[in-house]
């Protein structure tokens, strides 16, 4: 369900609550108020009761004929006068109490009118004119008491009902809101948390129940864009390897230019002086012919190298054997550049899993940038060694050269971005920082100006399982 | 009559060598450098008639020899190759007083040519 759908819901929910609250409040305010109606027509019945009960009194200690003719009278005024407010008492005291109440005071009236109208009044007719009086007063009274506790049962009633739904209202709309905020931060946080790794170059995904509300469509859409991002970059490095190949063909043009112009000078010489050339002199010019295309056949090597989009081909391999073969490679440009090698190569080390030209080439940059970066001579530290995580092992390439400015440092693996002027095409580290993700590994620098650099990277170790 | 006196000056080995045995042929005296420094101390002790030097070099680069022949020997003709022929370098060239300027690669006889007009002048 979507989170605009809950709010929306728990929303409807609790306006539901409140409006029954409220319909419920209003009903025992009616009910209060019927109550407190009956109670004021009650008073009013039990002052016309006590002025009977007065009248009767009289009657009783003076022998006066028009008491008894007063509480006739009284007695008509009064159902009357409940004939009148009838609905408003049958609503508080109900259709049997007004009944009995009628009845009440038809037999107090019958009583009346029998001892009015009797000449032989006796005894036994003065106790029932007492107790039908009494007993309407009683009933009278009854009824009051009750309708008063009525009121107030309905008021505490109302009070606490009032009480507790106002704090149903209240913790729904707490745990509601609670668990919808908690969701949509917990999302946002994983959200973040992938922005900032994509941003760092890792483009992976948010894994486990994507729900199918708004963070989830946003979820899915990252996803999406993280993957695309990945599917993308092989593109951007290869395309912008293609588009720095204009700027390359113009290095590769002169780099040809030489080879081509000592060829073509050989030949003019060689012809031009044939005749006087004996044997081995001909066979050398041959030779050098020969030299020549080599460098040109180097060259172009190298340039469909580097256009090449080429699978890492990982494999079991021994670093140090890599480092050492890398050496080799390099050793000529190490030593006329008046450069000191230390190795520092840890025995022992577990073999890692990846491909030697491609890591290779990563520490040819490598080394190649350490001896750019001394160009009055310097020590070239090289060392292997377990990495600072577990199921890595860690080489480093540290020079005493130049150093990188600060200002650089964020940028040194940006492609195009060089430090050495058109001698670079700002690609070596680019190149190298793609390899090395490609192998899950990392690669790092630190660098002071005047003291040197440290290129160091992390390998994943071989396990059985790959 | 002495022979005319040739410098050559060009990283590149083969350019010097074939160079020299192309023109020592005409009867020059040719001396050969791979870079510039040993060229200039050179030049410093000896007159040449014709230096030729490559552009782009190590170190020092050919504008540099060009400037130090002329301020030497400002009648001693300037030759330069270059395999990074553009205009801007031609017209650098033309502007420190430079007698020829050839584009690699090179025809040897067209250097030839060359030099002969440099020394008839």
């Amino acid at each position: 369900m979507k989170i605009e759908h809950k709010i929306i819901l728990s929303n409807v929910f609790n306006v539901a609550l409140i409006v029954l609250i409220g319909l419920f409040a209003f009903q025992n305010l009616n009910l209060m108020l019927t109550k407190l109606r009956f109670v004021e027509i009650a008073d009013d019945l039990n002052a016309s009761f006590l002025e009977m009960r007065l009248s009767e009194k009289n009657f009783f200690l003076y022998k006066d004929e028009a008491a008894l003719f007063d509480i006739r009278e009284k007695i008509d005024k009064t159902v009357e006068s409940i004939g009148l407010v009838k609905n408003d008492v049958v609503r508080a005291v109900g259709e049997k109490n007004f009944e009995l109440l009628n009845l009440h005071l038809k037999s107090y009236s019958d009583v009346v009118e029998e001892m009015r109208k009797s000449a032989n009044r006796n005894l036994q007719m003065e106790a029932k004119l007492r107790t039908e009086g009494k007993k309407l007063k009683e009933f009278s009274e009854n009824i009051t008491h009750l309708e008063r506790t009525g009121v107030n049962d309905i008021i505490s009633n109302s009070k606490r009902i009032l009480f507790y739904s106002f704090w149903a209202i209240f913790l729904s709309a707490i745990v509601v809101s609670h668990f919808i905020s908690q969701k949509i931060l917990r999302s946002l946080r994983e959200i973040e948390n992938l922005a900032m790794s994509i941003s760092e170059g890792n483009f992976r995904k948010i894994e486990g129940i994507i729900l199918n509300d708004e963070l989830g469509a946003v979820i899915k859409a990252i996803n999406f864009m993280s993957e695309e991002l990945r599917n993308r970059e092989e593109q951007i490095i290869q395309s912008k390897k293609l588009a720095s190949l204009g700027v390359l063909t113009a290095g590769v043009a002169h780099e040809l230019t030489n080879p081509l112009n000592n060829i073509s000078m050989i030949a003019q010489t060689y012809t031009e002086l044939y005749d006087k050339l004996n044997r081995e002199e001909r066979i050398e010019f041959m030779n050098k012919v020969e030299g020549e295309t080599e460098r040109i056949k180097e060259i172009v090597r190298n340039l469909l190298d580097f256009s090449k989009p080429k699978e890492a081909n990982l494999k079991k391999t021994n670093i140090n054997e890599i480092i050492s073969k890398t050496l080799n490679l390099v050793q000529n440009m190490i030593d006329i550049s008046n450069i000191e090698t230390r190795l520092n190569l840890k025995d022992g080390l577990p073999p890692l899993f990846i491909d030697e030209h491609q890591i290779q080439q990563v520490l040819v940059n490598l080394i190649t940038n350490a001896v750019q970066a001394m160009s009055g001579g310097g020590v070239l530290f090289i060392s292997s060694r377990d990495g600072s995580s577990s199921g890595f092992v860690e080489v480093t390439v540290m020079d005493t050269g130049k150093g990188i400015p600060p200002e650089f440092l964020p940028h040194i693996f940006d492609p195009f971005f060089s430090t050495k002027g058109v001698g670079g095409t700002g690609l070596g580290l680019s190149v190298s920082y793609g390899i090395i993700k490609k192998h899950k590994g990392d690669i790092r620098v630190e660098s002071k100006v005047g003291v040197g650099t440290t290129f160091t990277i992390e390998l994943p170790v071989y396990k059985e399982e790959k | 009559m002495s022979k005319y006196r040739i410098m050559v000056v060009d990283d590149e080995k083969i350019v010097g060598d074939m160079a020299k045995m192309s023109l020592e042929q005409e009867g020059y005296a040719v001396e050969t450098f791979l870079n510039a420094e040993p060229a200039l101390s050179r030049l410093k002790e000896e007159k040449f008639d014709v230096v030729v030097t490559d552009y782009k070099m190590k170190g020092i680069d050919g504008m540099e020899v060009l400037r130090t022949v002329k301020k030497l020997y400002p009648e001693t003709k300037v030759i330069m190759i270059t395999a990074f022929a553009n205009l801007d370098t031609a017209i650098e060239a033309l502007r420190g007083d430079v007698h020829d300027f050839f584009p690699k690669p090179v025809k040897i006889k067209e250097l030839k040519a060359s030099i002969q007009r440099a020394l008839s002048k």
